[in-house]
C-alpha cells in the first residue's frame, strides 16, 4: 500500500492530469491554418471545372473535403466588409469558375491578387454550386 | 409684297419649327413611356439569384451552444411565379471549433454521402411584390426541404425587403434532426440539442443573366 501511495498514485494522477489537458486542448482546437498543410490535390481551374461540369460524383470523389492546390487567372476579388473575402479564378466568360473563400487572416495577402493575372492558392473543396467552392483559402506567394 | 412674302415664309418656318419641337417631344414621350414600361415586366420576369446568402444554425443544449454558419447559399428565385430554390454545400458550414466541425461533416449529416442539402418551392404572394417600390412583404415560403438523404415538407414565414430596386430576404425555422434521420451519439446527447434552429439571410438578389 505505501509502494502504490508513493509511486504509482502520483504517476496515476500525472497521467490522467495529462489526459484531461489532451482533451481540454482537443475539444478546444480551432481550424487549422492551412498555409503550413500540404495539399492533397495539386490542379488548375480548368481540369477541376471541367471534371466538377462532367462528372460531380468522380470530381467529388477526388476533391471533396480535400485541400487543394489550385492555379488559375484572378477574375473577380470581392471584399465584403473586411470580413467575406472571395477570390473568383477562371475567366468570366466561363459557365463555370473556381470561388476561393479566404480565411479573414489573409487579408494583408489579397492584394497580391490581381484581376487578369495568375494566382495560386489553396483551400478545401466543399464541392460544386453554380461554380467549385472552396473555402478556408489563404493566397500562396507562388 | 415682298413683306407679305417674307411675313408668309417666317410663319412658315415658325409653323415647321413648332411641328418638328411637337413631334420630336412626342416621340420622346413615348420612348421614355415603353422604357418605364419594359424596366416593370423585365424586374417581374426576371430570375434573381445570389451565390453569397448565408445561412447560420444554431444549437442550444443543456452543456453547450454549438453554431455554424455558410456564406456561400445560392439562392434562385422568379418573382412572377413565386418558385424559389436554395442549395447549400455541408462542408461550407464553418465551426469555431474544428472538432464539432469534424463530427458535424462525418458523423452526422456524413457530408461525404450527402454533399448538399436543397429545397424548392413557392413564395405565396410572391406576385404581389413589385420591386419597383421600396417596401417590406411578408410572406410564406413552402416546399421540400432534402437533408442528409431525406426530403420534407416545410411551410415557414419570411420577410422580402425592397430597397432602391433590390431585394432582401430572411427567413428562421426549426427542424428536428430525427426528422432527417441524423444521430448524436448518446455520449454527446447533452452537447447537441435535438432541436436545431436555422436562420436564412439573402443580402441581396440580383438579375441572372
Amino acid at each position: 500500500m505505501r509502494t502504490v501511495k508513493k509511486y504509482i498514485l502520483p504517476v496515476v494522477i500525472v497521467l490522467e492530469g495529462l489526459g484531461a489537458l489532451y482533451a481540454y486542448k482537443e475539444y478546444n482546437r480551432k481550424p487549422a491554418d492551412l498555409t503550413g498543410i500540404a495539399p492533397q490535390e495539386i490542379t488548375d481551374v480548368p481540369s477541376m471545372v471541367n471534371l466538377y461540369d462532367s462528372n460531380e460524383t468522380k470530381a467529388n470523389e477526388k476533391f471533396l473535403g480535400k485541400t487543394v492546390e489550385i492555379k488559375g487567372l484572378v477574375s473577380e476579388v470581392i471584399n465584403i466588409e473586411d470580413t467575406l473575402l472571395t477570390v473568383m479564378l477562371g475567366s468570366k466568360e466561363e459557365m463555370h469558375r473556381v470561388s476561393c473563400l479566404l480565411d479573414k487572416e489573409q487579408l494583408v495577402n489579397l492584394k497580391k491578387c490581381k484581376v487578369g493575372q495568375q494566382a495560386t492558392i489553396k483551400g478545401i473543396c466543399t464541392g460544386f454550386l453554380l461554380d467549385v467552392e472552396m473555402n478556408r483559402c489563404v493566397i500562396l506567394n507562388k | 409684297m415682298f413683306s407679305a412674302v417674307r411675313e408668309f415664309f417666317n410663319r412658315r418656318e415658325q409653323e415647321s419649327a413648332e411641328n418638328i419641337f411637337n413631334y420630336t417631344f412626342m416621340k420622346l414621350v413615348s420612348i421614355i413611356t415603353f422604357m418605364l414600361l419594359a424596366h416593370h415586366f423585365s424586374f417581374s420576369q426576371a430570375k434573381l439569384f445570389t451565390k453569397t446568402g448565408n445561412i447560420t444554425f444554431h444549437s442550444s443544449a443543456a452543456l453547450e451552444k454549438i453554431e455554424a454558419t455558410n456564406n456561400k447559399v445560392l439562392s434562385v428565385w422568379i418573382p412572377a411565379d413565386g418558385k424559389i430554390e436554395f442549395s447549400v454545400l455541408m462542408k461550407g458550414f464553418e465551426f469555431e471549433k474544428a472538432l464539432m466541425q469534424e463530427h458535424f461533416n462525418d458523423d452526422y449529416v456524413e457530408s461525404d454521402k450527402y454533399p448538399k442539402t436543397t429545397f424548392k418551392g413557392t413564395v405565396e404572394g410572391s406576385k404581389n411584390i413589385s420591386l419597383a417600390t421600396d417596401g417590406n412583404y411578408s410572406v410564406k415560403v413552402n416546399g421540400s426541404l432534402t437533408m442528409h438523404g431525406v426530403t420534407r415538407q416545410i411551410s415557414t414565414p419570411a420577410t422580402i425587403k425592397v430597397k432602391n430596386g433590390v431585394a432582401s430576404a430572411t427567413a428562421s425555422f426549426t427542424f428536428l434532426l430525427a426528422d432527417y434521420n441524423i444521430k448524436i451519439p448518446s455520449i454527446v446527447a447533452d452537447n447537441v440539442s435535438k432541436q436545431i434552429l436555422v436562420v436564412v439571410n439573402i443580402p441581396a438578389y440580383q438579375p441572372m443573366n
